[in-house]
């Protein structure tokens, strides 16, 4: 476990992209939000997906966990086990906190109704928008499902380089078409429809936790053979 | 004793091409083991299977009698500074500070001292640092990790002559105070040729010489003088090398010699001189460059 700390703390060495930068892109993209809707108000309130660009930070993030840090990682006497699990506890961490903060925001958005200009930023309509809790929860596991996508990304080019990159965003496409194609073949669209509809917002989280432990797997199974 | 590292029948094949062959090779714990070698010879591969870093296609590696990829009982006793380490955006005190929660002997002091020797800034980021300066952020971290092997692959990419002496000389002054096992690669062979105990010359992935320093060093001698008289005391030996210019020759015949041979060729006039681990290598591989030379 120590190992572990340890190699979370490496990675918080480099504290502007880890702390200072995931905030600070949230900051521009809620304040350019911000501006628009103060001038353009509409009366249903504004929806935005300024949100996401924390998330896409954090996966770039991951990425870079696994590409611009390894070799000096591997150079500290770690298995890529270690490496790769130190790194998930650096997420599950800084997940943790960020989420509550994602649930404070929200909290002040309510409370202002929207910053005083009817802005929706930090509530998304059904995954993101019930009580304290469950935002917390769904912001914790969004965080980390999108950082170990990333750190994925990151393995699969440090094993395989561009062509890998490109075959592994290539499968992703063909996965979801062979999806798509078995869900019109067999007239399922109605039942897949219903099966969103119903679902119910906890529901999802759980559906998007075990979407990030398969990235886990996967990105457990890839650094396996990874070379430095 | 068990060996600190031992290999047998490893290869590397990296599509058709193979990067080592066949090779076998134990290394004692306590000395200091020169790995040498032309460029593309095999050498980074075996350091880097050997830290685990790079799996083997055929054969076996045995770091402290155990497999070393994956196993950190075996890393965490090991410092592996490659040539050209790449480090993220850091400063170099970051670098200093995160290697000394990793290696469980880490010498503060000592890597205080070092930086102080090497003149590097530890406030300068490290992609900001010369190349040699570079290197030498990996030679204090190598060197401050007293790691129990320790494994030096061209750790001194850009450090002019100076800098390279200082390593030297505080490689063999820590080595006195905390003996360890140091595998070192390189090819300016004669610079480090006093400090090795153990030689093992790889070429084209395979491994043509494996021998005590001392051994290596007497086995092939260098005669010059009068073309007729050098002729004559190597006749009946085995010739490696062969130089001739107007009436003087120089020829170079495998070794030892004994008193009588050494005692003739002072009667013939004739200077004899020992071959120095860097053109044994040369010879020791394949001799393609010394061919062009004399021809």
């Amino acid at each position: 476990m120590k190992t572990l700390v340890n190699v979370a703390r490496y990675h918080l060495v480099d504290r502007t992209s880890y702390v200072w930068l995931p905030w600070a892109i949230l900051a521009v993209s809620f304040l350019v939000n911000l501006c628009i809707t103060s001038v353009l108000p509409s009366p249903q309130g504004d929806y935005t997906g300024g949100l996401v660009t924390i998330y896409i930070f954090l996966l770039i993030c991951g990425a870079l966990s696994m590409t611009r840090a390894l070799p000096f990682g591997l150079m500290l006497g770690l298995s890529r086990r270690s490496y790769y699990l130190g790194t998930a506890l650096l997420i599950v961490a800084l997940g943790v906190v960020y989420g509550l903060a994602l649930t404070v925001l929200q909290a002040v958005e309510r409370a202002t109704g929207g910053w005083g200009t009817g802005l929706h930023f930090f509530r998304v309509p059904w995954i993101m928008d019930g009580p304290w809790y469950q935002t917390w929860l769904t912001s914790f596991v969004l965080l980390v499902l999108f950082f170990l996508y990333g750190m994925w990304y990151g393995l699969v080019y440090r094993r395989w380089n561009v062509v890998g990159l490109v075959a592994f965003v290539a499968a992703q496409v063909l996965a979801a078409l062979v999806v798509i194609v078995a869900v019109s073949t067999t007239n399922n669209w109605a039942a897949t429809g219903h099966f969103f509809t119903t679902l119910t917002a906890p529901a999802l989280t759980g559906v998007l936790a075990a979407v990030a432990a398969a990235m886990g797997l996967g990105g457990l199974t890839t650094i396996r053979r990874v070379t430095v | 004793m068990t060996p600190v590292i031992s290999a047998t029948a490893l290869g590397r094949r990296y599509r058709d091409q193979a990067a080592l062959e066949d090779v076998s090779l134990a290394v004692e714990p306590g000395t200091v083991t020169g790995l040498l070698g032309r460029n593309g010879a095999g050498k980074t591969t075996l350091m880097r299977i050997v830290a685990g870093q790079e799996f083997p296609t055929s054969g076996t590696i045995r770091v402290f009698g155990e497999a070393p990829a994956e196993n950190e009982a075996v890393l965490r006793r090991m410092v592996f500074v490659r040539e050209e380490q790449s480090y993220p955006d850091f400063r170099v005190s970051n670098a200093i500070e995160v290697a000394s929660w990793f290696y469980p002997n880490w010498d503060r002091e000592l890597a205080q001292q070092l930086l102080a020797d090497f003149d590097i800034p530890p406030q300068r980021r490290i992609r900001k640092l010369s190349r040699g300066m570079r290197s030498a952020v990996g030679i204090v971290i190598g060197l401050a990790a007293r790691a129990e092997l320790t494994v030096f692959d061209e750790p001194y990419a850009g450090l002019d002559a100076v800098a390279r002496q200082l390593f030297y000389d505080r490689l063999l002054a820590d080595f006195a105070e905390h003996p360890r096992t140091v595998v070192l690669s390189t090819h300016l062979i004669d610079e480090v040729a006093d400090l090795l105990e153990h030689v093992v010359m790889l070429d084209s992935g395979r491994v043509v010489l494996d021998a005590p320093a001392d051994d290596v060093r007497g086995t092939a001698m260098t005669v010059s003088g009068p073309a007729t008289a050098v002729e004559e005391f190597v006749a009946g030996r085995a010739v490696w090398h062969r130089q001739r210019l107007g009436a003087r020759a120089s020829v170079t015949v495998a070794g030892p010699l004994d008193f009588a041979a050494q005692a003739r060729a002072r009667a013939l006039h004739l200077s004899l001189e020992p071959l120095s681990l860097q053109q044994l290598l040369v010879h020791a591989s394949g001799n393609s460059a010394d061919e062009k030379v004399s021809a």
